[in-house]
């Protein structure tokens, strides 16, 4: 793992709504590297559109975003995202970083035809519409659609698998660097998140993509990422290189996840749901955010946050009983792990 | 047997979950009562649209009351100097007309048979859109194409002529038939948009599961679709209700409905006739039905706009990001307003 | 997709044959049957039976001896033709009193309801893009003002204050009565004049409840995720407004301007009578009051023929407009 070419570092990211009383997310800092795939694993309401959505400086409107989003430039140069004026923003987005969206049913405009799409978005951005456009054909032929076929329909007439991948497509016309994508198989059966999981991986190869990949699935994004982390409550807990995190997490909610996700390998009776709730922005407990419902929990978890400890190569871990974690919670599917997932790496490498 | 056995078990298992043994009706209604009229009240008394809208109709309602009780003297000609003003003589306050009829007396008077008017032909409209719109959206199919066909013909028909025609076909004097007649064919309109809501209703999940349960069709239009319509509906009644009003007045005024009742259009159209456009002097024989029909729209309107605020979470919040409404068809959103 | 053209056309006709039919069968419900006045009184004028009959029969296309079925074949029969029989009141035709009268009730609607669908969008779309400022607040309220008055009291104080008080528009009538009835521009500016004020009062208030649904349409549309992937996109405000925004907001609201057209079609019953604007609504009322069967039904009967055609072509439109609904579709969803 190469760690000293960082394409973006977000640092103390922090956006509230109502006049700075609620925090959806609470001080994160995390520096994607070039060229790898970073999956963000997360439950619903842990802040991790949020966190997507910093990345273009695109929060929701009451949303304040304040910290820092560096990009590093292809030419060395970098950028404070946050510093950029409305006009610079906007060709930054879309440009270099790129995002794709839960339901893409929803990302197109129902009445105008799928090619409409790319030939604005091109014409927003001053670029050659004829090459744009032989390129979004070239890019749908990867994604195995027919590009004459999409770009002649209105979204409607497609399936939501081929909606998706036409979005894909769409978010990839300016050949951006780095591409967020915010639960992009959600609405998708698991064929069809199968393949495009797949395609995603020529497409990352083939376009030497920057891969953020956000979901609440975690064996869904194990299958691609070369990096994970983990978002509860607001804030990442733990950062890990995918093996890392899946054979050996520190965090007590990391394992409890990794415990709770279906696995077909797994014995029924040893899946376990993970007790409690996760807290409401309002009310993030002082102290770890996870104490209410970690097993573990301290007297000192509960009045001091954790910061990061270095739990492995490349691998931190906001726990202060991480080590007590990976004694005392045993992984339920330990022993056929490694094949799972090395039959992954192996046609990743 | 053995099958027979667990089949009954079932039968009693369900009935028993379905209506929580440890619960008594009462308490059951109250839970009702609490979670659809008075949470829905209260979030709906916060808006101040509701507000205004329930306070004017009250109003009206004490009029009615007045009426009936017999508080205020009933009109009669001569009753009183001609041509009293707004306000000039305290025991006529609204003034008189030109035969000397006491104009509060009239505007009071007339006020049960109007309130009673518009709710028959709201009940009427909104009933039969809600039996059609259910029934065709629900079951689809030929039941579909033909309910729905039925009510193309009747949209097809222009409204007010239509009812012109029945008014002077049946002389209707009564105010419930005549609500029904102004709101003879207003039901085909709502009906087709409440069509297209439940097709989409139906493709919820708890529906699909109610009917893979066994649930009967009535059953299940009337638990799992009817509520969530509600709230166009009532939205919707209001509306119709308005129309009414808005109709009756109008063909009172024409002179194309008998005069056997009391109404602010038949004051308004004797002022008319009896040419208060053109005199200072007798403009508030003209005014006070105005005021009154305005009136009582706008407690209508208000309350149709604030409930719609209660019940449509899109136009509630607009956190983006937070909720997605799914509500997207709220088609005939201009439909209601009609006059 | 031609079947659905063919079906929807065939059903322009059975609508207007069903309609037909019911104008037939309303008009035996009438009190004391159609013409036991006029009867009575052709009698009393010392007219043979036999010439009644025949001059009855003439009037409505109606034999009132024959069984009726017969009658109905036989109003039917003239009704295909194009005769709708004879106004009592006017003694003319009745088909050439509607036909003068038919021009200026649809240039009156049809002016008036597409003001308000443009009035409205406008200031709809104007208030979701300012939504809570107090531009917004302001419209929201005139608007709720305006709908809760109706079009007549509209018009009458319109009546009074610009024809009566101040002179500047005429009181009544299609046209001044000097001006010529042919196309020209005193005949033409003489029309507009007279149509202002008919057209005013039916805008006023339809524009502000217009309003309040594009507004409410256009806050739905702006939450939807495709305006906001369109933002990150790069495109210009301008083009979201227009191509995003707006038309999504304004296609929804097309089935209404269909109905709310049959509405006020209707509604010119009140309307003309008010300003005397002999269109078709005036000549119903003034039929009615004169008891002129055949002249209230023909206009009844001409009313809904405009209407359902203008639905008719509306409908086929639509389809063409709005990409999602293909033709016939929307029809059988399920």
């Amino acid at each position: 793992m190469d760690a000293t070419d960082p394409i973006i570092e977000m640092r103390n990211a922090r956006v509230t709504y109502d006049d700075g009383e609620t925090f959806v997310l609470d001080d994160v800092s995390m520096a994607v590297e070039r060229n790898e795939v970073v999956g963000v694993v997360g439950e619903s309401g842990s802040g991790k559109s949020m966190f997507a959505s910093a990345m273009l400086d695109a929060i929701p409107d009451p949303g304040r975003l304040s910290g820092e989003i560096l990009y590093h430039k292809d030419d060395g140069t970098t950028i404070d995202v946050l510093e950029l004026s409305p006009e610079e923003l906007r060709k930054f987005r879309w440009e270099e970083v790129a995002m794709v969206f839960q339901g893409a049913m929803s990302s197109f405009n129902p009445t105008m035809k799928v090619g409409g799409h790319f030939e604005e978005t091109l014409k927003a951005h001053d670029a050659d519409v004829i090459e744009g456009m032989a390129r979004a054909e070239e890019l749908l032929a990867d994604l195995y659609l027919d590009p004459e076929r999409v770009l002649d329909s209105y979204p409607h007439e497609l399936s939501g698998g081929m909606q998706q991948r036409a979005l894909i497509a769409l978010s990839l016309v300016l050949e951006p660097n780095v591409l967020v994508m915010d639960e992009p198989t959600a609405a998708l059966d698991l064929l069809m998140q199968r393949s495009i999981l797949m395609l995603l991986q020529e497409l990352q190869e083939k376009y030497d993509l920057t891969m953020v990949f956000i979901t609440h699935d975690l064996p869904l994004v194990a299958a691609l990422a070369d990096r994970m982390a983990v978002m509860y409550a607001f804030d990442l807990i733990e950062v890990a290189p995918r093996d890392q995190l899946i054979g050996d997490s520190g965090h007590p909610y990391t394992r409890a996840l990794l415990n709770s996700t279906p696995n077909l390998d797994a014995p029924l009776e040893e899946m376990r749901a993970i007790e409690g709730q996760s807290p409401a922005p309002i009310n993030v407990p002082s102290g770890c955010s996870y104490a209410p419902r970690c097993p573990l929990a301290t007297e000192e978890c509960r009045e001091v946050d954790p910061e990061f400890y270095e739990t492995g190569v490349g691998h931190s871990t906001a726990c202060h009983h991480w080590e007590r974690a990976r004694e005392t919670i045993d992984l339920n599917f330990e022993a056929v792990e490694d094949d799972a997932v090395g039959a992954d790496t192996e046609d990743h490498a | 047997m053995k099958h027979t056995e667990t089949d009954s078990t079932g039968v009693d298992w369900r009935s028993e979950n379905a209506s929580a043994p440890d619960m008594s009706t009462s308490e059951r209604l109250r839970e009702v009562y609490e979670e659809r009229i008075r949470t829905p009240m209260v979030v709906a008394w916060a808006d101040w649209r509701t507000r205004f809208g329930f306070i004017i109709l009250g109003f009206y309602l004490l009029m009615a009351l007045v009426a009936v009780l017999g508080l205020w003297r009933e009109p009669s000609t001569s009753q009183a100097p001609r041509y009293l003003m707004l306000f000039e003589n305290m025991n006529y306050p609204l003034g008189t007309t030109a035969s000397g009829v006491d104009l509060a007396a009239l505007i009071i008077h007339s006020t049960p048979s109007i309130l009673l008017m518009i709710t028959a032909g709201a009940v009427w409209a909104t009933g039969i859109a809600v039996g059609i719109g259910t029934l065709a959206g629900y079951k689809g199919g030929r039941v579909d194409r033909m309910l729905m066909s039925f009510s193309d013909l009747v949209m097809a028909i222009p409204g007010l002529p239509l009812v012109i025609i029945l008014a002077v076909t049946l002389n209707p004097e009564n105010p419930i038939l005549l609500g029904v007649i102004i709101n003879i064919s207003y039901w085909a309109g709502l009906g087709r948009s409440l069509r297209s809501q439940v097709l989409t209703i139906r493709e919820n999940d708890y529906v699909e599961a109610s009917r893979t349960m066994g649930v009967s069709t009535p059953k299940i239009i009337a638990k799992d679709i009817i509520p969530n319509l509600m709230p166009y509906v009532t939205v919707n009644f209001v509306f119709a209700a308005r129309y009414v009003m808005f109709a009756s007045v109008g063909l009172y005024f024409l002179g194309v409905l008998p005069y056997s009742t009391q109404n602010w259009g038949v004051t308004l159209n004797f002022a008319y006739s009896g040419g208060a456009l053109f005199s200072w002097s007798a403009a508030h024989w003209l005014l006070a039905p105005m005021v009154a029909i305005m009136g009582l729209s706008l407690g209508l309107i208000l309350l149709g706009q604030g409930m719609d605020r209660v019940f449509n979470p899109r136009v509630r919040t607009r956190m983006a990001g937070e909720s997605k409404s799914t509500a997207s068809d709220d088609e005939d959103a201009g439909v209601t307003e009609v006059l | 997709m031609v079947n659905y053209y063919v079906r929807r056309t065939a059903r322009v006709f059975v609508t207007i044959y069903l309609v037909a039919s019911l104008t037939f069968g309303l008009v035996r419900l009438l009190p004391g049957g159609p013409f036991t006045l006029l009867r009575a009184q052709l009698l009393r004028q010392g007219v043979p039976a036999d010439e009644v009959d025949a001059r009855i029969a003439n009037l409505q296309n109606i034999r009132p001896d024959a069984p009726l079925w017969r009658q109905y074949i036989d109003y039917m029969g003239a009704l295909f033709q194009g005769n709708l029989g004879e106004s009592i009141s006017l003694g003319e035709p009745v088909v050439s009193v509607l036909a003068s009268a038919a021009p200026w009730t649809i240039f009156v609607v049809l002016v008036s309801t597409i003001l308000v669908f443009v009035v409205g969008i406008f200031l709809g779309s104007l208030q979701a893009y300012w939504e809570g400022s107090r531009f917004d607040q302001l419209v929201t309220g005139v608007s709720i003002s305006l709908m809760s008055v109706p079009f007549y009291v509209v018009a009458v104080i319109a009546l009074y204050i610009f024809a009566y008080q101040f002179g500047w528009l005429p009181t009544a009538g299609t046209v001044a009565n000097g001006v010529e009835r042919e196309l020209g521009v005193p005949f033409v500016v003489s029309a507009l004049k007279h149509s202002v004020l008919p057209i005013l009062s039916y805008t006023l208030g339809a524009a502000g409840g217009q309003a309040l649904a594009m507004r409410g349409n256009s806050i739905q549309v702006l939450g939807n995720d495709y305006v906001q992937v369109a933002r990150l996109r790069g495109l210009s405000d301008r083009r979201i407004a227009t191509r995003y925004v707006a038309r999504n907001a304004i296609l929804p609201m097309y089935t209404g301007f269909l109905l709310l057209l049959g509405f006020r079609l209707g509604g010119t019953v009140i309307l003309e009578q008010i300003f005397s604007y002999t269109g078709l609504g005036y000549y119903m009322i003034s039929a009615l009051n004169a008891n002129d069967y055949p002249l209230m039904m023909g206009t009844f009967l001409v009313i809904t023929v405009a209407l359902v055609l203008g639905v008719y072509v509306a409908d086929l439109t639509y389809s063409k407009i709005d990409p999602r609904i293909s033709a016939g579709e929307s029809d059988e969803a399920y």
